[in-house]
């Protein structure tokens, strides 16, 4: 996961050699610390040092990490002749590599010979049985034939071995609510807010798979998830805010009749009402009366 | 019936439904269609759409704002929600999944116009390569088969769903040679940062 502020001085740098202003190489190297996936820009601008042969001598043993990084870019982008001569030219200098197997055995999945990319990942496991992104390349497979059961297979078999991989957990979990299966999505989460509990993301989601869950007790518990948020976050979540409304309007029509939670519950709900007002007060004045009607429907629909 | 209806687009709710898919290349993605409610009963014009989510598409809450937000905004002006738009994960996937199916009977639960278009990712590639003038969507209505209520994809080479504007695709062209999906804002960038209008005002000015 990515920061606020990693993305801004990404996004910068993005613009910044967008419009000519040099830092390509920068750029690049950010891309590839923060693991996003920009594979056009990489691709353009990788491409451009590669074909400059100043640039590229210039960058020493760096070079081959670039190829790689472009290469893996390239077939992102569905080019994969330029994958393929710079896989080609690795091969060359690392004739033995393992690293570089791997990304033969990416070429041949993106080309979609999925049977002979199953055969090189497995006689890659086969040598390193721990390699975490030859297992996963399994399990993205799967999801590109459409075979959602095996990459939940996979998923699942990968996260036995190392369950301390979030990013996993959160990839089975949208798997998952892709396939409307809430109460195995709420499990990944409940795993994600065991490891990392002040991760107000992870909260958010959990709420909003209990409220799509539905019934008065998970509905109760997205509320209180929700209030998570909004501390971990210092009010500043708009989803969380209109997630409260949500669920005290739900809760309130489907507790009808008992009355002990009325007066906490409308207590609540104006506090929200008038957080999410004030901010779309400053921030999107003209939604502000559309805002004012919904939240207005949401206190008498309850 | 929807078997009869005939349903028309204009360029502008066409082209912001399948830009939002095209900047979301790596994601599904689904918007709302909105109607005139027209005196003619035999034409279902959709006048406009709202890009909606493209993360988590199965989840209530988000789509629960945006429908009361969507639907408050367009009522006051004689317009509403008259159905749904949703591009799938992957590049080769034609069939429309539960969620688009659960999404399409809520909505025609309200309206029995209600109507459900898909990307036609094939139709979008070729679309440089041909000079049809058919939208990249097909369309799916609700048929009513041995009592029970299916969705049922129609081929928009038929006069099911037609473009208003017959020029569409080569503009439609001409935005994606320019990148304008950049542009669309949709109701997850909205919910991430309110200053967003999901309304899109600027993106065909």
């Amino acid at each position: 996961m990515v920061s606020k502020t990693e993305e801004a001085q990404l996004n910068r740098l993005e613009s910044q050699v967008d419009n000519g202003g040099g830092g390509a190489w920068e750029y690049l190297c950010l891309v590839r610390k923060l693991k996003v996936r920009r594979s056009e820009k990489v691709l353009k601008y990788g491409m451009s040092i590669l074909n400059d042969l100043s640039k590229r001598s210039s960058l020493g043993p760096e070079e081959w990490t670039l190829y790689e990084q472009v290469a893996l870019a390239a077939m992102d982008c569905q080019c994969l002749d330029v994958a393929k001569d710079l896989i080609k030219l690795l091969r060359k200098a690392f004739p033995e590599s393992k690293r570089v197997g791997k990304l033969e055995a990416m070429l041949l999945e993106a080309k979609g010979s999925w049977a002979e990319a199953e055969k090189a990942y497995s006689s890659l496991l086969e040598d390193s049985p721990l390699d975490q992104v030859v297992h996963k390349r399994r399990v993205a497979m799967a999801k590109a034939q459409g075979d959602t059961s095996g990459a939940i297979e996979w998923l699942n078999k990968y996260l036995e071995i190392f369950m301390a991989d979030n990013d996993a957990w959160r990839e089975l979990a949208e798997i998952y609510v892709s396939l409307q299966m809430y109460k195995q999505a709420a499990f990944c989460y409940e795993e994600l807010i065991l490891a990392q509990p002040t991760v107000p993301l992870y909260h958010l989601a959990y709420a909003d798979i209990l409220y799509t869950l539905g019934g008065l007790e998970n509905i109760q518990t997205a509320k209180k998830y929700y209030a998570s948020v909004i501390d971990l976050t210092g009010g500043k979540n708009i989803r969380a805010l209109f997630g409260i409304s949500l669920c005290t309007s739900a809760i309130a029509q489907l507790a009808k009749g008992r009355n002990k939670e009325d007066k906490e519950t409308s207590e609540l709900q104006s506090l929200v009402a008038t957080a999410l007002e004030k901010d779309y007060k400053q921030r999107a004045p003209d939604k502000l009366s559309l805002l004012t009607i919904a939240l207005k429907n949401l206190k008498v629909s309850s | 019936m929807g078997g009869e209806l005939r349903y028309e687009i204009t360029q502008n709710a066409y082209i912001k439904l399948v830009l939002h898919a095209l900047k979301h290349k790596t994601s599904a993605v689904n918007g709302i269609l909105v109607s005139r409610v027209s005196p003619k009963n035999d034409v279902v014009e959709i006048i406009d759409s709202v890009p909606l989510f493209h993360s988590q598409l199965g989840l209530l809450p988000q789509l629960e704002i945006s429908l009361i937000l969507i639907e408050e905004h367009f009522v006051t002006k004689g317009l509403n929600i008259v159905g749904y738009f949703h591009a799938n994960e992957r590049f080769d996937d034609h069939e429309l999944g539960s969620l688009a199916k659960n999404v399409g009977d809520h909505i025609y639960r309200y309206l029995p116009q209600a109507a459900v278009l898909l990307l036609d990712n094939k139709k979008l590639g070729a679309l440089s390569k041909t000079k049809d003038r058919s939208p990249v969507v097909q369309v799916a209505f609700m048929f009513l088969i041995f009592a029970s209520r299916i969705w049922k994809l129609v081929g928009s080479d038929g006069n099911q769903l037609t473009i208003k504007e017959p020029s569409a695709n080569v503009v439609l062209l001409d935005h994606i040679s320019t990148e304008k999906w950049q542009d669309v804002v949709d109701f997850d960038d909205h919910l991430d940062d309110i200053s967003k209008d999901w309304l899109n005002p600027e993106l065909f000015k």
